[in-house]
């Protein structure tokens, strides 16, 4: 009797051979396919005990049998392709060339599309932290450890402050958190005062207006991605904070910056609960926005302050700034273009070889096609190289980091060089007249042999409006490639347009 | 054929194969040791040389068997000139593989 693993095997190993005759020509798919699956039936046959089940290892042989399936099928792929009529016109023209720029231009943009790091770097340079916003800590305390009672900030909120504008605080707690219909997992939850995102100056995502009367909380970006998979309805949802009810009132954006204790979630309750909740001398992060005033002093006191705490001593205070620099997508790529530009002629030689060995000039149209050609291959290679790099950089984060802007710029940077002198290199080797490459390259004497003559290698374009010569010992008098336009009287050579 | 094909080992191998009276591509995948990655490109590439040729077996005759109806391999005279050259070229190709009767197409 066939167990369930027999029957699973039985599937791959169909699927294998239905999947390599999609790589079969149409025409030639049906036939190929029946001997493959009537091979599969006797090979199979031949691994089958008595107890008409096939072992684990002889299931591992049959899928590799199956495997071969693949070289059989590009083999009839590439047979019937030969068989089949050359299409001049498409091979080696401008236009394949253009087609496969832009078929890989298209798919850098379409893995670009998909990655969550993109996003997130995306909404870092859109959602920047208000400027005036810091973190205020203990003087001595560089480290980012919570440092301010929660008595303090509510001293402090609740009287008039010179410096700040207003004042937001957090306490950070790692609690059990738990979506309705999935397991409990464990978050860093920060019991947070409301005005905490107004004063950050960043909008919620997805924000959502809720008179329920339960405890509204924020996902942090990586918590939203991590848990709910960017799940774009997850606010208004139900979540439980350690045992308690609450609702999804949005989800804060992915910023360059990460507040200090790396929340996964914001708890946002009025200042009367953190005062009920949080006892006094609770430590967290306090977060203020300086007021004029305190803009002026922060500048000429290197971001020192002096404050009274619970017990009336006055302690020196810190101030980081909330602000991370984020270059932007765009930016970079500008810069990195730049960069390739001008490193260009260090890498190739930028002359196209229009060195001329007759009086035949070709047309200020056909000039005009073969500038805008080397235009289109440029404008598509910079493309690829600001979606690749793109792709490089995010492939392996879901969030904004600094590495990820150093990578796109590097390697942005080596595909538009790399690609930019494929381009000079192979236009140099385009016919000046169709634009197809020339092919069948004859080499031409030897260089050792003929120090004062011509050595070198000649190409001729099949459409046979001209020959390339390519000096293979670059001489004061031939240093250059030069092309030789041909004439009617070549024409008998080239009068089937299909025989190469 | 005015020039006569050079095969390869393999190639040279898989001829003998079927030659030898094995006339499906796991038969030969069996005899030669060959994985099948490489014994049907082989044969694909020796039929459009046409060294040899394929039949599909009749189906009463599958059918009366209970399985369905394979593709059998023959080689073809000039396939058998090749072979020959073949066999000069690698002595030891005959003694590869025993000789099994020929299945009727």
């Amino acid at each position: 009797m066939k167990s369930h693993s027999d029957f699973a095997f039985f599937a791959i190993q169909r699927t294998a051979l239905h999947t390599a005759s999609l790589l079969v020509p149409a025409s030639e798919r049906a036939d190929w396919s029946r001997e493959w699956l009537s091979e599969l039936w006797h090979v199979r046959q031949s691994y089958v005990r008595l107890d008409e089940t096939i072992a684990l290892e002889s299931q591992g042989e049959i899928i590799l049998f199956c495997l071969g399936a693949y070289t059989d099928a590009l083999c009839v792929r590439e047979l019937a392709a030969k068989s089949g009529p050359r299409r001049p016109h498409i091979h080696g023209s401008a236009a394949q060339a253009l087609l496969w720029l832009s078929a890989i231009f298209l798919l850098c943009f379409l893995i670009t599309s998909l990655l969550p790091g993109v996003q997130a770097e995306r909404e870092a340079s859109r959602f920047l932290v208000n400027p005036n916003a810091l973190v205020i800590s203990e003087a001595t305390d560089r480290s980012y450890r919570p440092s301010i009672p929660s008595g303090l900030y509510l001293n402090w909120k609740y009287t008039h402050q010179r410096f700040f504008q207003d004042l937001a605080f957090y306490h950070v707690k790692r609690e059990s958190a738990e979506a309705v219909s999935s397991s409990p997992v464990w978050w860093n939850v920060a019991r947070s005062s409301t005005n905490l995102f107004s004063l950050l100056g960043i909008p919620l995502k997805f924000a959502v207006e809720d008179n329920s009367g339960l405890p509204s909380v924020v996902l942090s970006h990586e918590a939203w991605m991590r848990s709910y998979g960017g799940d774009p309805n997850v606010a208004g949802k139900l979540i439980r904070i350690a045992n308690k009810n609450a609702r999804i009132a949005g989800v804060a954006p992915a910023t360059a910056w990460r507040l200090p204790g790396a929340p996964d979630v914001w708890l946002l309750q009025a200042d009367t609960q953190l005062a009920n909740e949080l006892p006094f001398r609770t430590q967290g992060f306090l977060i203020a926005q300086l007021s004029p005033r305190g803009q002026d002093v922060m500048q000429s006191s290197e971001e020192g302050i002096s404050a009274h705490n619970l017990e009336g001593m006055l302690i020196d205070l810190s101030g980081t700034p909330i602000v991370a620099p984020v270059e932007g997508l765009w930016n970079l790529f500008g810069f990195s273009l730049f960069l390739a530009l001008v490193a260009l002629p260090a890498v190739s030689s930028v002359s196209l070889g229009e060195t001329h060995m007759t009086s035949h000039r070709p047309s200020a149209r056909e000039g005009f096609r073969r500038f805008l050609f080397l235009a289109g291959k440029f404008v598509l290679v910079a493309g690829i190289g600001l979606f690749a790099s793109i792709d490089i950089a995010y492939c392996c984060t879901s969030s904004f980091s600094p590495t990820a802007e150093c990578l796109q710029l590097v390697s942005c940077f080596g595909i538009c060089l790399a690609g930019f002198r494929w381009a000079l290199a192979d236009q140099r080797h385009r016919c000046p007249v169709c634009l197809r490459r020339v092919t069948n390259p004859a080499s031409v004497g030897l260089a050792s042999r003929t120090f004062l003559g011509w050595n070198g290698t000649e190409m001729i374009c099949m459409s046979g409006h001209t020959l390339l010569h390519v000096p293979s010992l670059p001489t004061s008098w031939f240093g250059d490639q030069r092309w030789l336009y041909l004439d009617s009287s070549w024409e008998f050579l080239f009068a089937d347009s299909a025989v190469y | 054929m005015a020039v006569e094909a050079k095969l390869s080992h393999t190639a040279a191998m898989i001829l003998q194969a079927i030659s030898a009276g094995y006339v499906y591509g796991f038969s030969i995948m069996e005899v030669t040791g060959l994985p099948s990655g490489t014994v049907y490109p082989a044969m694909r590439r020796l039929e459009r040389d046409d060294l040899i040729r394929s039949q599909w077996e009749k189906q009463s005759i599958a059918d009366a068997e209970q399985r369905p109806p394979r593709k059998y391999y023959k080689i073809t005279a000039s396939g058998r000139s090749t072979l020959e050259a073949s066999r000069k070229r690698y002595p030891l190709l005959e003694r590869l593989m025993p000789v099994e009767e020929a299945r009727s197409l």
